[in-house]
């Protein structure tokens, strides 16, 4: 990601590696160099391509895609407002990264059994989303609202600015390149998430299809719900990507 | 300024010690950096100077002497490293505080995602007022930056960037203006018609006013004093008190006794100067 490259070449380069990829898994498949759990390419598309299996991976990747979205939006907002207050109380501040280091300590699998009797099995998925957004999105909202140019803090200063007027008129606007940098960071980090969530008994979902095609021994079925959560994934960072470079030529 | 009484009275009452009538005062104020690792910098040994309310004075001297920690002390940005500095009788900040300070930082320091009109508005907007939409037009229009109102300030030039920063100074008809080499980027017909605006609001308003600038005229042309300070560590060299008659207008600039004090100013410049390098 470095900008080194022309865009040109870099996207000549994406291109190439993903070609790479993808013959490389075909092959694989095909040869069975790994066993019969890696099935060829082709018949993981014609699996999708099936009404029943298209059906299927679209009403489980619905589940799992608004799971994300709740997750993704509970996770921001509670992230936003704790960075939001620990920089207008101060006292705070060491309590919350405290706080957000640890919780991001924990594996979220250790999490599940006590998620699940707090949250239930349906809105576990939602919330380990949300788990997963959360700290990500206050580390770059707190270093988002850090980097404010002296010259910016002094004007605010002898204008006499309130606390909360300095947030909204100067640390606020300041930061929305880095909320969105958290946010292309975060949304496939809010899939992935969700999926997980859903190995716990969810009642529906891209995560239940992977645990119960494994279980089955399905292999065309668990490797399309992976390649549909790969691809919310990555659709899920080029959305906000974009977003991205629009707050930046905005506000940067 | 429906203020100047009270705040007159309240000086007076607080702080018996300073002067009344006196809006700047400045005593022995020195300013010591940290440079880390144990290495410091003084900018300012022993200054002493005091402002009158209503008064201009400009502050001349070489690059790097200490002008700009001068205002920010007076703006109460920094505090001095010995010595001390009151503002209207009470501490510098506390006039930041009500809202009736203006400064005009050296570097425009325009918030760069809002409009000129929302960085003209924007001290209005951090005092809690309502917006005077009709003040901020006529802000717009003095600083000459009408059809520019939508403009971010990346989208001006540097000259346009100041007189934003001007204006925003101006908006809240500060007690105190801070001017930090505020036409430095114009050039010289526009800097003689942002003078004489300045002289015009200053002859209207007599807000206090500290200028810092490189230019002898323009000190000779705005300022009741002329404060020259020496180079590092800055300390005051001279004040040149200007008698001209205002509006200073050709018959002044163009008098021998305005060319007199520019040579000696200009001269006395050169002097300090050498200390500096
Ligand atoms: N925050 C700071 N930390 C360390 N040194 C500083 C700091 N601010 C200013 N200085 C130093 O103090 C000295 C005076 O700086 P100042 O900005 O007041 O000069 P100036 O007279 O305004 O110069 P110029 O005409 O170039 O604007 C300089 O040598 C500068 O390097
Ligand atoms: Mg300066």
């Amino acid at each position: 990601m470095t900008a080194a490259a022309r865009p040109g070449t870099a996207a000549l380069f994406g291109i190439g590696g993903a070609l790479l990829v993808v013959v490389a898994a075909q092959l694989v498949g095909q040869f069975q160099l790994a066993g019969r759990a890696w099935p060829p390419l082709t018949d993981v598309l014609a699996y999708v391509t099936t009404p029943a299996g298209s059906g299927l991976l679209l009403r489980n990747g619905l589940v799992t895609l608004t799971a994300a979205a709740q997750g993704l939006l509970l996770g921001v907002v509670v992230a936003v407002f704790g960075a939001a207050l620990a920089l207008v109380v101060p006292m705070l501040r060491p309590g919350f990264e405290r706080f957000a280091a640890i919780l991001n300590a924990f594996p979220t699998i250790a999490l599940a059994p006590l998620l699940i009797t707090t949250a239930g099995r349906e809105d576990t998925p939602m919330v380990i989303a949300a788990l997963s957004v959360g700290f990500v999105m206050f580390v770059t909202m707190t270093s988002g609202f850090a980097n404010v140019p002296a010259a910016h803090s002094d004007v605010l200063t002898v204008l006499g600015s309130s606390r909360v007027q300095r947030l909204v008129r100067l640390e606020l606007p300041r930061a929305v390149p880095s909320f969105f940098d958290g946010l292309t960071l975060s949304a496939p980090a809010a899939i992935l998430g969700a999926t997980i969530g859903e190995w716990f008994g969810a009642p529906k979902g891209l995560g239940l299809l992977l645990v119960s095609a494994m279980q089955n021994y399905q292999m065309p079925l668990l490797w399309s719900a992976a390649l549909v959560a790969t691809a919310l994934s990555l659709a899920a960072y080029i959305v906000f990507v974009q977003f991205q470079r629009i707050a930046v030529r905005r506000f940067g | 300024m429906s203020t100047s009484t009270i705040r007159t009275a309240q000086a007076e009452v607080d702080r018996p010690a300073a002067r009344p009538g006196a809006a700047v005062t400045i005593r022995g104020a020195e300013k010591v950096f940290s440079l880390g690792r144990g290495r410091t910098l003084q900018a300012l040994a022993e200054v002493d100077l005091e402002i009158a309310e209503g008064e201009f004075v400009a502050i001349i001297g070489p690059s790097g002497c200490g002008k700009s920690t001068v205002l920010r002390l007076a703006a109460g940005l920094d505090t001095p490293t010995n010595g001390a500095i009151e503002v209207f009788g009470d501490d510098p900040h506390r006039l930041a505080k009500q809202h009736r300070l203006g400064v005009a930082f050296q570097e425009h320091a325009l918030l760069p995602w809002a409009s000129v009109r929302a960085n003209i508005a924007l001290p209005f907007q951090v005092a809690g007022r309502r917006v005077d939409k009709a003040r901020v037009d006529e802000l717009i229009q003095l600083v000459g930056l009408v059809g520019f109102e939508d403009a971010r300030p990346k989208q001006l030039s540097g000259g346009m960037r100041q007189r934003a920063s001007i204006a925003r100074a101006l908006a809240l008809s500060p007690d105190l203006l801070l001017l930090d080499e505020p036409f430095g980027a114009l050039d010289a017909v526009t800097r003689r018609r942002m003078n004489a605006e300045l002289a015009r609001i200053w002859g209207e308003e007599k807000i206090t006013t500290i200028l810092v600038t490189h230019d002898v005229d323009e000190a000779l042309i705005l300022a009741d004093r002329v404060v020259v300070m020496t180079g590092r560590p800055g300390r005051i060299r001279k004040i040149a008190k200007v008698d001209f008659p205002r509006p200073r207008g050709f018959e002044t600039t163009r008098s021998p006794e305005f060319h007199d004090l520019v040579d000696e100013l200009t001269a006395l410049l050169d002097q300090v100067e050498g200390v500096d390098d």
